[in-house]
């Protein structure tokens, strides 16, 4: 080991800062160009008509904000498909995030809880992350062969008269959508509970101790100290989560085969995206490329806003 | 240990700069790596089992399904790079169906099949060689099967609901699609369905029209044997004469065990092995118990053509596989015999047509359904087809799925429907909606 010299007025010493910028410097380079440059790409490819018919490139030719006018003309009933994808896309995550979080949250505690020193941790945290490990879309299909009409739940429910004979998971909204907000759940909540044990180590076990011997009862520990302190990675986590859910695709897209079946009512955003993917219709994709990103910049600003000032950090006040 | 490791890894590196020297050194005329891409296993079972591949030639499946789009869209990346692939990596035979040979026919990625000496015989079917055909009769590829397609019905169904199961006197009660509406009633009444999908005779009217799918304003059109389609399902479903299964669902092949509850299926020779598994099965199963008849309309269904593609290192190698699957009549007679299969060898085809001992066993009653097929594969002819036809068919019958399950009205399928193809061919003209 050498030892840096320093001498007294300073001037000669050596500069440790140029190695963290070295260090960094390659992810910065795989960020700027598999990320930046296509996500300008993508903006730009938005203002043009470009597209393959068979295996012949048309375009592309410059069309202003036609595709954005097109995305959001209304047809004849006045639907604009796009909002419709959208609120399809919400719908769906709401329904497997909020379960995922409240159970998450609950394990994360139970697991942390220096009270209930629960046994076997180990063996539990690894099954509630197993889903996880599983292909979202070998998932899916596990789905689709277990409720798929003539498969084994649809034909034992048919049976023990529980539902109808011909009733059909995958034709009506409530079912298919109850399905894939299922998975999603369950291949997350796993994730997240891992996630949040690790805030809630993070806080000092000290303050727990001091505020039961204070007599706050669980909840008021949960919501007055846990809560709290836990905020940063909770916002982490429902934030990405949302990004996730917004680009929701996988899970949809193999248990409808692709047509977001009934009605299209459980066609996500990036599935839309992806019809347009079958001729390389990039300035089409394009278009809805941005409009995703937009939502997700918006929405991600109001979940931090809105939880961020909810729980403010008592020092800052 | 660290020097160890370094050597290992030198001693590593030497060795295979080595492997890349010598495969350099060796591929002078034919390639050794040959690419097929294809979307299912049925002609690599074929491959495998009939053609010797040459000592030192690699063979690579690149299977992707059809689903979707799906296969096109991998094999269109490939062939559009195939001008800068290394040798070893260019597409060397890719496999085509009916519903979209034109788009890769019509185009530079594939080659003259009398570049590399190979002559299509006349034992095979005009039709397949004419779909293999570009604008200017120039010939890419060959199919090595033939698929007129038949009405496959169940005897002891047929028994009960027609009071025969003789084919000759139930193709005189089927051969029309009045006559087999009004059997479709009968067999309902008698607890019975006459088609396991709605789309199970979609291809009997599909094939049939006289008109593209798009004009020549690439304006979507309805042929009026598409409509007569709908119209038949629309009754079928109402009725309860059908299932609101696809044709590929779970929910149709199962009709096909012993106990099932349908009369007919329509397929070619390949619906056999394909779509026809549960019927041979060894427990539930029911060979035995089918015969074919032409039905009320003679068509074809699918086949699977083996196009060349510009590039290819390995041109000895084609001819070789075009001829195994062609001319080749020792191979063409396997195929009948071990395989179900209805080669593309009018040779062949007549040999098992006038043979009284050849029968089909493996799921029918003895019946000799290559005199059957043969009849029927002279009336094929090969018009009216679009680069669109695969998605365009896929999603039509997707769409109105939705409306015969009854989760939407049929304004709203048909409106999906319009949908899904501007969204999937930005240069097709939909009617307003």
């Amino acid at each position: 080991m050498k030892e840096t010299k320093r001498k007294k007025d300073g001037r000669q010493s050596v500069s440790y800062a140029k190695w963290g910028y070295i260090f960094i410097a390659p992810f910065f380079l795989v960020y700027f160009v598999f990320t930046l440059i296509p996500q300008f790409l993508t903006i730009y490819n938005s203002f043009f008509e470009t597209y393959r018919d068979g295996l012949k490139q048309i375009g592309p030719n410059f069309v202003g904000l036609q595709n954005y006018i097109t995305l959001f003309t209304p047809d004849a009933d006045g639907i604009i498909r796009i909002l419709k994808y959208a609120s399809n896309t919400m719908i769906m995550w709401v329904a497997g995030a909020l379960p995922q979080f409240v159970i998450a949250l609950l394990l994360a505690i139970f697991f942390t809880s220096y009270r209930l020193n629960i046994k076997g941790q180990g063996f539990f945290k690894t099954v509630i992350y197993m889903p996880n490990l599983i292909m979202a879309a070998a998932f899916s299909m596990l789905f689709f062969t277990l409720f798929t009409r003539g498969g084994p739940i649809q034909m034992y429910l048919a049976e023990t008269g529980a539902i109808n004979q011909t009733f059909d998971f995958f034709s009506n909204r409530v079912t298919v959508r109850g399905m894939i907000a299922l998975m999603n759940f369950l291949m997350w909540f796993g994730n997240t509970t891992i996630v949040l044990m690790a805030g809630i180590m993070g806080i000092d076990q000290s303050l727990f101790e001091s505020a039961t011997l204070d007599g706050a009862n669980a909840v008021q520990v949960f919501f007055k100290v846990t809560m709290p302190l836990l905020m940063p990675i909770f916002v982490y986590c429902l934030i990405t989560a949302m990004i996730g859910g917004i680009q929701m695709f996988d899970v949809p897209q193999v248990l409808t085969k692709g047509n977001g079946a009934p009605d299209e009512l459980s066609r996500t955003l990036v599935m839309y995206l992806n019809g347009y993917l079958t001729n390389k219709n990039y300035g089409m994709a394009g278009a809805i490329s941005v409009i995703i990103f937009i939502i997700t910049g918006i929405l991600g600003g109001i979940v931090y806003k809105m939880l961020s000032a909810q729980y403010k950090d008592p020092e800052q006040k | 240990m660290k020097r160890f490791v370094a050597m290992l890894l030198v001693v590593a590196m030497v060795f295979s700069m080595a492997a890349c020297g010598k495969k350099q050194e060796t591929s002078a005329e034919q390639g050794k790596v040959f690419n097929i891409y294809a979307w299912n296993e049925e002609f690599k079972g074929f491959f495998e089992k009939y053609y010797t591949v040459p000592e030192g030639v690699t063979v690579n499946w690149i299977i992707n399904p059809s689903d979707n789009g799906v296969y096109q869209q991998k094999l269109d990346e490939a062939l559009l790079k195939q001008a800068d692939a290394p040798a070893d990596e260019k597409i060397d035979l890719f496999l085509a169906e009916a519903d979209y040979i034109g788009k890769y026919v019509d185009s530079e990625y594939t080659m003259d099949i009398s570049s590399f000496g190979f002559q299509n015989a006349d034992t095979q079917y005009e039709y397949t060689v004419k779909a293999a055909s570009d604008a200017n009769g120039v010939c890419k590829g060959v199919s090595f099967q033939c698929c007129p397609a038949a009405v496959i019905y169940r005897k002891s169904i047929a028994k009960e609901v027609l009071g025969t199961d003789v084919p000759e006197e139930v193709q005189a009660k089927l051969d029309s699609w009045e006559k087999f509406d009004a059997v479709a009633a009968d067999a309902k009444a008698k607890g019975y369905y006459m088609t396991a999908s709605f789309a199970e005779t979609f291809r009997a009217f599909s094939n049939n029209c006289t008109k593209p799918w798009v004009d020549e304003n690439n304006n979507l059109q309805f042929d009026d044997q598409i409509l007569a389609w709908i119209d038949q399902t629309d009754k079928y479903i109402e009725n309860g004469y059908t299932l609101t299964a696809g044709v590929w669902d779970k929910e149709k092949t199962d009709q096909m065990f012993k106990d099932g509850k349908t009369m007919c299926f329509f397929g070619p020779a390949w619906y056999y092995n394909f779509c026809m598994t549960n019927a041979q099965d060894a427990e539930n199963g029911c060979v035995g118990d089918w015969s074919i008849v032409k039905g009320p309309q003679a068509y074809f269904w699918g086949g699977t053509w083996l196009l060349a593609a510009t590039g290819s290192d390995n041109t000895e190698m084609l001819k070789d596989i075009f001829e195994t699957f062609t001319v080749n009549e020792d191979v063409c007679s396997k195929l009948v015999e071990n395989e179900n299969q209805y080669p593309n060898n009018t040779k062949v085809v007549e040999k098992y047509a006038n043979d009284a001992n050849y029968g089909n066993t493996s799921i029918l009653d003895g019946q000799n359904d290559i005199a059957i097929f043969s009849e029927l594969a002279k009336d094929i002819k090969w018009e009216n087809h679009t680069n669109y036809d695969q998605l365009l068919n896929e999603g039509l019958q997707n769409k109105l799925q939705e409306f015969y399950n009854g989760s939407v009205d049929k304004d709203t399928a048909m409106k999906n429907f319009y949908n899904y193809v501007k969204e999937t061919y930005a240069n097709i003209n939909v009617p307003e909606n």
